[in-house]
C-alpha cells in the first residue's frame, strides 16, 4: 500500500470515529435527565424562560432531528454558541486551544528533550547508583498526581523562593502569552516533570532491549565504537516505541492539561471541557469532545507515520 | 509544608534540570517575579478575585435569564448606576442613595403610584440624565418582557401600569393596585437602570438615535441591536456604546479570558467617587489557584473556603485581614411533596418536625463549617438584625433532640424495625397515626441528590445521615454537578418521570439570595417558579399576598413565623457568600449582604 492509499484509509476511519463520538456524546448528553435549561438558567429561573430557553436551543425537538441539525451546522463549521459563555463555540475554542497547545507542546518539547538523554544515560548505566537514584525519582513522579507536583513547584519556586509567579500568563493570544514567559514556567515544568517521569523510563526500557540485540554485537564485533553503535543504531531503533506512545499520549496530555490549567489559572481547553461538563453546556461539551477526538486520531496517525519514517519495517509492514 | 519540602528534597536533582530548560526555552533565564498584581504595592489599583470559574460576559444592564446572573450584574451597575441601589454597605440593607441615580421615591397615599425625583446627573459623554433615560428603559423592558432575565409573570413590569414623564427630573409610575412601597421600592424599582437614550436609542452601529423605543417594535429592534452588541465580547473596548456611563467606573478593558479593568470615570457626578482609579477584576479557574495569587500577594481582595478558615493566620501574616461575608439568603433542603413514594410521608407536619428536630444546626454551623455559617430557622435571613424575623423563628421552634424526634414518630404509629429505621405500624388518620396516604408497612426513608464538588457540604449531608439515623430515619445521600441536581430536581406531578426524587440540595454557597425585602413568592406560593417540592399552604399563599401588598410589617412576621412551624423544606445553616481575605491596608467599606461589590467604596489607607 502506498503511503497516500495509507493516508487516506487512516483518514477515513478518523471521521467514522469522529462521527461515531459525536452520535455516542450526543446521545448520552441527552439521555440525562431534566435537560440544561434549569441547570444553565439557576434556580430563580421561571418556567416560561425554561420553556424559551429549549425553545430557542431547539431542545425541544425530537433527538435525530437535533442531532441532524448540530450535525449539518458541523459540517459548515458553526458548532453551536454556549450556553455558559454565549459565545459561538469554534470562537471560545478558537482562543483556548492554541493556549492549550502553546502549553502541551511546550510540556511535551521539554518533557521529550530531558526524558530521552536521561533514558539513554541510565540504560547505559544499568544497575548503577546513579541509575537506582533515577529510577526511584522517576518513579515517584511518576506515581505523584500532577495536582501535587504543581503544588509542590508553586511551594518552592514561587512561595518560597520567589522566582516565578504562580500564575500563568493572562493573555488571551499566543503572542501575549509569549510575553510573559515566566508565567509559563511552573506550568510547564509541572507538566513535563510528569512527561519526564514517563517517557525516561520508555527509553530505559527500549534502550536496554536493543541494547542486547545481535546487530548491536555484530557493529561492536565490525569495530564500531559502544558510542557510534548506541548513536547510530541502537537510539534510533529504540525510539520507535517511545514515538509511538507520545502519539497515544495525546489525550492524556489534554488530561493533564486540566489540572494544570486549573492549578495555575490558565483557561485553555481542559477547563472549557471541564466547566462545559460540570454546567451541562451541551454545545461547548460537544465541541471540546469533537477537538478531542480529532487531536487524538491525529495523534495516532502522527505516531504511525512517524514510526514509519523511523522505522522502514513498520511501513513494510502495514502493507 | 514540611511534607511538600521533603518530597522537594527527593526531587531537587531533577526539578532545576526542568527549570534551566525551560526558563532557558522560554525566557533566556531572565527569572520573573511572584507579584503579578498590584498585590498591595501599587496604591493606584486593587486586585479583586471573581468568583470561581466565573467568567464575565455580559455587560448590559438587560439581558436575559443565561446573563443577568449576579456577577455579570455587579460589574454593569458600577457602570451603570440603578435608579435605586438597595445595598447592605452601611450594615444594614437599605436605600443607598449615594449610589443611586433617585434622589426621593414619594408614594401616593394609596399606594398606586410612585413620584420619583432624579438627581441632577451627567452620563460620562457630558449630556444629562433625565427621565427620558428612564423611559428608554421601561419601554425596552416592556416590549420584551419574555426576554428579560428579571421578569416573573405578575410582578415588574406587569405591576406598572404607565410611565408618565413630569419634566426631566420627575417622573410618575403607576401601578395596577397598590403595593407595599418597601416592596415596590426594593424589589421592583431597583430593577431599573437607566439607560443613556441619546446614545443607545438606535438599531445598529450606524443607524439614527430615535425615538422608536415608544412603539413596541422599535423598542424590540433597539434590544435586539444592544444584546447583539452585548454578545460580542471581543468588541468591548472599541464599542461605543459601553463608553457612556453613568456610574463611578468605566470601561477600562475587558478580556474574552474573564479580566476586566474598570477605570475611574472622570465625570462621574454621584455619591460614590472612587478613591481607587483602577480596578482589575481576576477570574479564577480553581480555589487552589485563587488561594495561591492571594499567598503570593497578587491578589488585594480574595477569599478561601470554610474548609480552610483555620489557616486564617497564614494570611494575617501576610498582611490579609480574614473577614466573612455573609450574604441575604436562606438555605434548606426542598421536600418532593409529590414523590409517590416518600411525599404522602413528609406531607405530615409530625413527621417534617422529626426531621428538622434531628438537624443539629449549631453542631453543623461551629464544627462543619467552621464557624462561617448561621443556623437558620425560618424563611427571612437570620446571619443579619432585620425587621423582618419573627421570634418564632429566632427562637427555632424545633430545637435538635433526636430524641424528641423518635418519640414524634412512636407517638405517630411508627415503629422501629430490625434495622432500627421507622416503620409505619399503625396506619389511618387519627391522631396517632401515620396520616393520610401513608401505607402499613412503609419504611421513612429519604434520598437526596446534593451538590458535589464541596467537602463542607459532603461532611454536612454525612452529619445528617448520621443524626436522622439516630432517630431512625434513613437517609442516602447521592451527589451531582449542581446544574444537574437543579436539571434533576424540578417541580412535578406525582404522575411524571421526574418526580422520582426526593430531597434536593444545591446550597453550598447558599440556596437563596434575596432581593432587599425577602419574600417568598418563588419560593413558597403554590406554583413559584423555584418551589420545587410544590409545597401549597393556602395560609402562606395569602401571606405572601399580603406582604407585597400591606403596609403592615407585622403580615411578613407572621409569614416567617408560618413556615419556621410549618418546614417547607429542611431548614439548615447558611453560609457565608464567601470567606474573604482582604489587604489589611484597604479599608472603608462593609461587604454587601446582597453579594454585590462596590469597588467605589474602597480605599487604600496612608
Amino acid at each position: 500500500m502506498t503511503t497516500s492509499a495509507y493516508l487516506i484509509r487512516r483518514l477515513a476511519q478518523a471521521v467514522a470515529v469522529i462521527l461515531i463520538v459525536t452520535v455516542v456524546v450526543f446521545c448520552l448528553l441527552h439521555a440525562l435527565p431534566g435537560g440544561p435549561a434549569r441547570g444553565i438558567l439557576g434556580a430563580q429561573a421561571t418556567a416560561q424562560q425554561i420553556e424559551a430557553f429549549n425553545r430557542e436551543q431547539g431542545l425541544d425537538q425530537p433527538l435525530p432531528v437535533q442531532y441532524w441539525r448540530y450535525l449539518t451546522r458541523m459540517f459548515q463549521g458553526d458548532l453551536g454558541t454556549s450556553y455558559v459563555f454565549t459565545s459561538p463555540v469554534s470562537q471560545l475554542i478558537a482562543e483556548r486551544l492554541p493556549k492549550t497547545l502553546l502549553l502541551t507542546v511546550l510540556q511535551a518539547v521539554i518533557g521529550i528533550l530531558v526524558a530521552i538523554p536521561m533514558g539513554m544515560w541510565q540504560a547505559m548505566r544499568r544497575n548503577r547508583p546513579v541509575d537506582y537514584v533515577l529510577t526511584g525519582a522517576s518513579l515517584f513522579a511518576y506515581a505523584a498526581p500532577v495536582f501535587f507536583l504543581g503544588l509542590v513547584l508553586i511551594v518552592v519556586f514561587n512561595q518560597t523562593l520567589v522566582w516565578f509567579p504562580s500564575q500563568a500568563p493572562r493573555g488571551t493570544t499566543v503572542a501575549q502569552i509569549l510575553q510573559d514567559p515566566a508565567g509559563l514556567v511552573l506550568p510547564v515544568m509541572t507538566g513535563a516533570v510528569a512527561m519526564v517521569a514517563v517517557f525516561s523510563r520508555y527509553m530505559r526500557s527500549s534502550m536496554l532491549e536493543n541494547l542486547t540485540e545481535d546487530y548491536v554485537r555484530t557493529a561492536r564485533a565490525g569495530g564500531a565504537s559502544r558510542r557510534q553503535t548506541v548513536v547510530r543504531h541502537v537510539f534510533r531503533n529504540s525510539l520507535t516505541p517511545v514515538v509511538a506512545m507520545l502519539g497515544y499520549y495525546v489525550p492524556v496530555l489534554f488530561g493533564g492539561a486540566l489540572v494544570v490549567e486549573q492549578l495555575f489559572n490558565y483557561p485553555g481547553m481542559g477547563l472549557l471541557f471541564w466547566n462545559a461538563a460540570q454546567s451541562s453546556d451541551y454545545p461547548l461539551l460537544l465541541g471540546c469532545v469533537l477537538v478531542i477526538s480529532v487531536a487524538t486520531v491525529i495523534g495516532s496517525l502522527g505516531a504511525d507515520l512517524l514510526q514509519a519514517a523511523i522505522d522502514p519495517r513498520v511501513k513494510a509492514g502495514r502493507s | 509544608m514540611t511534607a511538600t519540602r521533603t518530597a522537594m528534597s527527593t526531587r531537587r536533582w531533577l526539578l532545576p534540570v526542568a527549570a534551566a530548560a525551560t526558563t532557558a526555552l522560554l525566557a533566556g533565564c531572565t527569572g520573573g517575579s511572584a507579584d503579578g498584581g498590584s498585590g498591595g504595592q501599587d496604591r493606584d489599583s486593587v486586585s479583586y478575585a471573581l468568583p470561581v470559574n466565573f467568567t464575565p460576559n455580559w455587560i448590559l444592564p438587560l439581558g436575559t435569564a443565561q446573563t443577568l446572573n449576579t456577577n455579570n450584574r455587579a460589574i454593569s451597575s458600577t457602570l451603570w448606576e440603578p435608579l435605586i441601589t438597595y445595598d447592605g454597605s452601611t450594615g444594614t440593607i437599605a436605600w443607598n442613595k449615594d449610589a443611586s441615580i433617585a434622589t426621593d421615591a414619594e408614594f401616593a397615599a394609596d399606594g398606586t403610584s410612585v413620584t420619583i425625583t432624579l438627581g441632577d446627573r451627567t452620563w460620562s459623554d457630558g449630556e444629562p440624565i433625565t427621565a427620558r433615560d428612564v423611559e428608554f428603559w421601561y419601554n425596552l423592558v416592556t416590549a420584551n418582557k419574555e426576554s428579560w432575565g428579571s421578569y416573573n409573570e405578575g410582578q415588574a413590569p406587569d405591576d406598572w401600569a404607565s410611565f408618565e414623564t413630569i419634566d426631566d427630573t420627575h417622573f410618575v409610575l403607576t401601578f395596577d393596585k397598590a403595593y407595599n412601597p418597601d416592596w415596590m421600592l426594593a424589589n421592583q424599582l431597583s430593577l431599573i437602570t437607566p439607560l443613556p437614550q441619546h446614545a443607545w436609542g438606535k438599531t445598529g452601529a450606524d443607524a439614527e438615535v430615535t425615538d422608536d423605543d415608544r412603539t413596541p417594535a422599535g423598542a424590540q429592534a433597539i434590544w435586539a441591536y444592544l444584546n447583539s452588541a452585548s454578545e460580542a465580547l471581543a468588541d468591548y473596548d472599541s464599542e461605543e456604546l459601553w463608553t457612556v456611563v453613568s456610574g463611578p467606573y468605566a470601561l477600562g478593558s475587558f478580556s474574552t479570558a474573564g479580566e476586566v479593568v474598570l477605570e475611574e470615570n472622570d465625570a462621574y457626578d454621584g455619591g460614590e467617587v472612587p478613591t481607587i482609579p483602577t480596578v482589575n477584576l481576576l477570574p479564577f479557574a480553581s480555589s487552589d489557584a485563587e488561594e495561591n495569587a492571594l499567598r503570593s500577594g497578587e491578589l488585594d481582595y480574595g477569599y478561601i473556603s470554610a474548609s480552610n478558615v483555620d489557616q486564617s493566620d497564614s494570611f494575617t501574616e501576610l498582611g490579609y485581614q480574614v473577614e466573612p461575608w455573609s450574604g441575604w439568603s436562606i438555605t434548606y433542603m426542598p421536600y418532593n411533596f409529590e414523590n409517590p413514594g416518600i411525599g404522602p410521608v413528609v406531607s405530615q407536619l409530625y413527621a417534617r418536625q422529626a426531621v428538622q428536630m434531628s438537624v443539629d444546626q449549631d453542631s453543623l454551623a461551629e464544627v462543619v463549617f467552621n464557624g462561617t455559617a448561621v443556623p437558620g430557622y425560618g424563611p427571612v435571613p437570620q446571619a443579619q438584625d432585620s425587621d423582618f424575623l419573627s421570634d418564632t423563628q429566632a427562637d427555632n421552634p424545633y430545637p435538635y433532640s433526636t430524641e424528641d424526634a423518635a418519640a414524634l414518630l412512636a407517638a405517630h404509629g411508627w415503629e422501629p424495625n430490625a434495622d432500627g429505621i421507622m416503620v409505619c405500624a399503625d396506619a389511618g388518620t387519627e391522631a396517632d397515626q401515620c396520616g393520610a396516604g401513608v401505607a402499613e408497612g412503609t419504611v421513612f426513608a429519604l434520598t437526596v441528590l446534593s451538590q458535589s464538588g464541596s467537602t463542607v457540604t459532603d461532611n454536612m449531608m454525612s452529619e445528617i445521615q448520621s443524626s436522622l439515623r439516630e432517630t431512625g430515619i434513613d437517609f442516602s445521600i447521592e451527589t451531582a454537578p449542581v446544574s444537574s441536581v437543579l436539571s434533576q430536581t424540578p417541580a412535578c406531578e406525582s404522575t411524571s418521570p421526574d418526580c422520582d426524587w426526593q430531597l434536593s440540595f444545591f446550597g453550598t454557597a447558599g440556596s437563596w439570595y434575596f432581593n432587599a425585602f425577602p419574600t417568598g413568592d418563588s419560593l413558597f406560593q403554590t406554583g413559584g417558579s423555584a418551589n420545587f417540592g410544590s409545597y401549597s399552604n393556602p395560609e402562606v399563599d395569602a401571606l405572601i399576598s399580603a406582604a407585597t401588598t400591606s403596609t403592615d410589617n407585622e403580615t411578613i412576621l407572621e409569614y416567617s413565623a408560618t413556615l419556621a412551624e410549618d418546614l417547607p423544606v429542611i431548614w439548615l445553616p447558611s453560609p457565608n457568600y464567601q470567606v474573604s481575605v482582604i489587604n489589611e491596608s484597604l479599608v472603608g467599606f462593609q461587604q454587601d449582604s446582597l453579594a454585590q461589590f462596590h469597588p467605589a467604596q474602597w480605599s487604600w489607607t496612608e
